[in-house]
């Protein structure tokens, strides 16, 4: 506004002091320089440098990577977080995600514990190629796979299956360590005894806090075993647990467990929503889910075109964004489940299969935005990254 | 030749709208947004089976199909009206006044709203008229001095604007009424310029008033999320481009002037002509060079403070909002009429009852907002940064989690229900919007709006050549004025271009 009507307004005079008394003595931000991404990086860093410390095998399958941060600084993370850990295998770079096992009170590293897949990339990378002093680089944590004040009981029902059961190992150690006034109820599916992770360590604090209470669930034992058999059952947890109001439920497993267990639940009358649940990375065999159209095979190859220019073949019961990896294509990811977003592109034409009640935004479905990671070709495709 | 005519940093409001505009104008355009998304503050996240609206709780300025706002034109001209669709809503906002467990709801009608306190307030008939009056004539003086700029502006032509539009907002309200329920309910939009009234130009509240009355509080389908992505469907139709998950680092300058971008992996990106979105003090402290500052522009910032984050709940309920408790979709919680404790208040880590709260429920608006027989809410108080800088992060989750019950206690004071029903819960602190925005203190405002600071007396010059700024930094915060200020901006470059 022009000079000379700015001095036609009341009280003119007196903003123009505030403003030379403000320039004499206001805050110079030349020298926060970078303090934002300090604050930021203390808590929610993108990138973690790390090493491998130590490695712990815990049964013939399954080993502990010590990670350390090369900084000497990891971020705090709520028991039951994951980080995405990104690597490279066979020239691909891809990213996997992983529950932190050990209490978020031992603040000197992350420990991450990893279960063979058969033929899987990743893991079997961890579990074979990499060695004490290795570095490898990782996401902060992430997730909301945790204890929540407001939204869960001071005793809470934990019914892991497999390498499920890394989360809770977490949230049962900062209980155990801290002296948190809370209870778990540990239920703990498994096909033998040797298969199970951490059964020594669960058993000792089951028998030494009161607060803890697990209870292993063996498929097929050998005679001698004495406790529970068979699945996670209905009755299994009825049992166990006697009356369940005032208990919060929580599930991490293998595809399967959810499908066998979550209708269990159900004949216990336990609302569905209420259960915390965690993701499994990409659904297995994609063609048998409801929805697949049946004309269209696994092995169906289709053509992807990128930003216009690249293009590459994949198969149709391939995830999009594990195809984009393979063809050097990284597009930023965390969950690899579908649920975080972080690997949203935008599919210009062409149709994929992408699950029902995969949580993407309304408007990003409108305009065509797709989570890569559970999004598979039905189509030669046409995307935008 | 340079890669692009126009790289744009940020793609919140004010960045979206300049780029759309730039392309239909057949700019050649780069979008660089640090986050995978959109939009800045207008966006929106998913939890569970909700798709939180992450700002918005009104905005202004659309208007409706007969009496066209000034956005529906500027929707129009960047080719996203077609795109959208509006949700009126039928309130201003309720005042929840606490000491007292009183509700008053205003209209948006100025007339009604005369009527409603005139019956409320007897006493002061007079002085409601006499105010609400005032109001107009300051708004209109806003709008034709320092927008439309009248040639032939003067204390003459527009008295009531010049002896009151540099006032605080307190100061007028004292002058007109005696009872203090009354002048803190039509104060009580200061939350959306986030400093109180006493410290509050008047004209900025008159003239937000005022707009409101004349435009209805709005909505989109879709929440704001919607907004941001038929912005950037428009850009990319228009042939412009967008990368996402790319920040810029560096704003590159030869000879003073602006020569490009490089991205935070490295690229360098040439073009004649930068938009920062991104935030004043970054744009010039981390994008710049110390000696490419023009010493104008460093005796601006020190003379400014960054303003107020927010404390959020994000609430999804199993339930319909009237079994939750919600009447109205906007809903200010006052729990005192004191500016000083106001202020006081939004430095403190904590929410009790004498926070300036606000509390929005959007399934009142759009009753498909969320699943059926659900609801949201997105719960806000008013908070700087200062004290979560301080808190260490070992106890930075407990933390939000003590506030967030202690919001919720304050809640509880007039949804007696709303414990009962949350089935999903995230928290935002100013460190979140610190995270999401990468703005200093977290801020989604911009600059302390005091009156000092105003465009009046920072016009949105950047001093060098090249360089502009659009968005909360260089005006207005809220998301009518960070829309148009791209579409300012980007005018001003159009013309340059043509030159
Ligand atoms: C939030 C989260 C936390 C996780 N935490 C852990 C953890 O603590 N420890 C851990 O070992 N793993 C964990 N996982 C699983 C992990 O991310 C990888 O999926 C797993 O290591 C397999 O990766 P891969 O590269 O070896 O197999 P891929 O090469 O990706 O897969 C090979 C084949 O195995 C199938 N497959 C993939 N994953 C599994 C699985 N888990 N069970 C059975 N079949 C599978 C695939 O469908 C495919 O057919 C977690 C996953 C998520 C989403
Ligand atoms: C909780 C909340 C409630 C609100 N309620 C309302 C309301 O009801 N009504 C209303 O009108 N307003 C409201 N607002 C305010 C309004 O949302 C903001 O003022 C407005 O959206 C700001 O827009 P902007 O364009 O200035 O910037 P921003 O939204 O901050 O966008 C800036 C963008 O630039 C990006 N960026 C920054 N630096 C870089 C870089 N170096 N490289 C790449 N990208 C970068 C950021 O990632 C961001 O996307 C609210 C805000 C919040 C957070
Ligand atoms: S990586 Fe999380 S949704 Fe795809």
């Amino acid at each position: 506004m022009k000079q000379e009507l700015l001095e036609q307004f009341e009280g003119y005079d007196e903003i123009r002091r505030e403003i030379e008394i403000s320039r004499k003595f206001g805050d110079d931000f030349s020298l926060e320089k970078g303090q934002v991404a300090e604050y930021v990086n203390r808590l929610h860093p993108s990138l973690i440098n790390l090493r491998v410390g130590k490695i712990i095998e815990e049964t013939a399958s399954t080993k502990t990577l010590r990670l350390m941060a090369v900084n000497g600084y990891l971020p705090p993370f709520q028991a039951g977080q994951y980080i995405s850990l990104s690597v490279e295998v066979d020239m691909v770079r891809t990213g996997r995600a992983y529950s932190i096992s050990s209490s978020p009170s031992q603040t000197g590293y992350y420990d991450i514990t990893v279960r063979r897949v058969d033929n899987g990339r990743v893991s079997n990378f961890l579990l074979d190629k990499v060695k004490v002093g290795d570095f490898l680089q990782s996401s902060g944590p992430q997730g909301t796979f945790h204890y929540h004040p407001i939204l869960h009981q001071k005793e809470i029902v934990c019914l892991a299956g497999g390498s499920g059961i890394t989360p809770f190992m977490s949230m049962i150690r900062e209980i155990t360590d801290r002296g948190l006034p809370r209870t778990v109820h540990l239920f703990y599916g498994s096909r033998t005894l040797d298969d199970m992770i951490f059964h020594q360590e669960l058993s000792q604090l089951s028998e030494q806090f009161s607060s803890i209470n697990y209870i292993p669930v063996i498929e097929g034992p050998d005679c001698e075993y004495k406790g529970k058999t068979g699945y996670i059952t209905a009755e299994v947890i009825q049992e166990t647990l006697g009356s369940l109001a005032g208990k919060s439920f929580f599930i991490c497993g293998p595809q399967a467990m959810y499908k066998f267990c979550l209708p269990e639940l159900d004949k216990l009358g336990i609302n569905r929503r209420k259960i915390k649940q965690e993701m499994f990375g990409p659904p297995i065999n994609i063609w048998e889910y409801q929805g697949w159209p049946s004309e269209i095979k696994a092995e169906d190859r289709f053509t992807v075109r990128v930003n216009g220019s690249k293009s590459f073949e994949t198969n149709a019961g391939e995830p999009l964004l594990a195809a984009l990896e393979d063809n050097g294509l990284v597009v930023p990811s965390l969950c690899r489940s579908g649920e975080c977003s972080q690997c949203r592109i935008k599919l210009v034409a062409g149709r994929v299969f992408q699950p029902e009640g995969t949580p993407v935004r309304k408007s990003d479905r409108k305009y065509g935005y797709i989570h890569s990671c559970v999004s598979y070709p039905l189509d030669n495709l046409e995307i935008l990254l | 030749m340079t890669d692009y005519d126009v790289i744009v940093i940020g793609a919140g409001n004010a960045g979206l709208t300049s780029a759309a505009y730039l392309t239909q104008k057949g700019v050649k355009v780069l979008v660089l947004e640090r986050h995978n998304v959109p939009g800045g503050s207008a966006t929106s996240f998913c939890r569970g089976r909700f798709e939180f609206e992450v700002s918005l709780h009104q905005i202004c300025g659309i208007g409706t199909e007969k009496a066209p706002g000034p956005l529906r034109n500027l929707f129009e001209r960047i080719g996203v009206l077609d795109k959208l669709e509006f949700l009126e809503m039928n309130d201003l906002y309720n005042f929840l006044y606490l000491p007292e467990k009183r509700s008053i709801t205003l209209p948006p009608d100025i007339g009604e709203i005369a009527a409603l306190l005139q019956g409320l307030f007897p006493k002061e008939k007079e002085a409601i008229k006499a105010y609400l009056e005032l109001v107009t004539k300051v708004a209109y003086g806003v709008i034709s001095v320092q927008y439309l700029q009248d040639p032939d502006a003067s204390k003459d032509k527009y008295p009531e604007y010049f002896k009151y539009a540099l006032k605080n907002t307190q100061e007028v309200l004292d002058r007109f009424f005696k009872d203090p329920i009354l002048k803190s309910v039509l104060g009580a939009y200061w939350g959306y310029l986030g400093v109180p009234p006493d410290r509050l130009g008047f004209s900025d509240l008159a003239l937000m008033f005022r707009a409101y009355c004349d435009f209805k509080p709005q909505h989109f389908k879709g929440g704001s999320q919607a907004l941001s992505n038929a912005i950037a469907d428009a850009i990319l139709e228009n042939g412009g481009s967008i990368r996402y998950n790319c920040g810029a680092e560096k704003i590159i300058m030869k000879n003073g002037a602006v020569q490009g971008v490089m991205t935070q992996t490295g690229d360098e990106i040439t073009s004649r002509f930068v938009i920062s979105n991104s935030s004043k003090i970054s744009t010039y402290y981390e994008l710049m060079d110390p000696e490419d500052v023009p010493e104008p522009i460093k005796a601006e910032l020190r003379q400014t403070t960054v303003a107020m984050s927010s404390f959020v709940l994000y609430l999804g309920f199993n339930a319909e909002p009237r079994d939750v408790g919600f009447i109205e979709s906007t809903n200010f919680m006052v729990g005192s009429i004191d500016n000083e404790m106001a202020y006081k208040r939004m430095k403190a880590l904590d929410i009790n009852e004498n926070d300036f709260a606000a509390i929005s429920c959007y399934d009142l608006i759009d009753p498909q907002f969320s699943p059926p027989a659900t609801c949201q809410a997105m719960a806000l108080a008013l908070k700087y940064a200062d004290p979560w800088l301080k808190v260490p992060p070992a106890q930075y989750a407990d933390t939000k989690y003590q506030c967030a019950e202690s919001f919720l206690n304050v809640l509880d004071n007039f949804f007696p229900n709303i414990r009962n029903h949350i089935e999903e819960i995230e928290i935002a602190t100013p460190l979140t919007f610190m995270r999401y925005l990468g703005t200093p203190g977290g801020t989604f405002y911009g600059f302390d709006n005091f009156i000092k600071d105003s465009e009046m007396f920072l016009p949105n010059d950047s001093k060098v050549p090249g360089l502009y700024n659009a968005g909360c930094w260089v005006g207005m915060p809220g998301y009518q004025p960070t829309l148009e200020s791209g579409v300012r901006t980007a005018k001003s470059i159009v013309k340059e271009l043509n030159a």
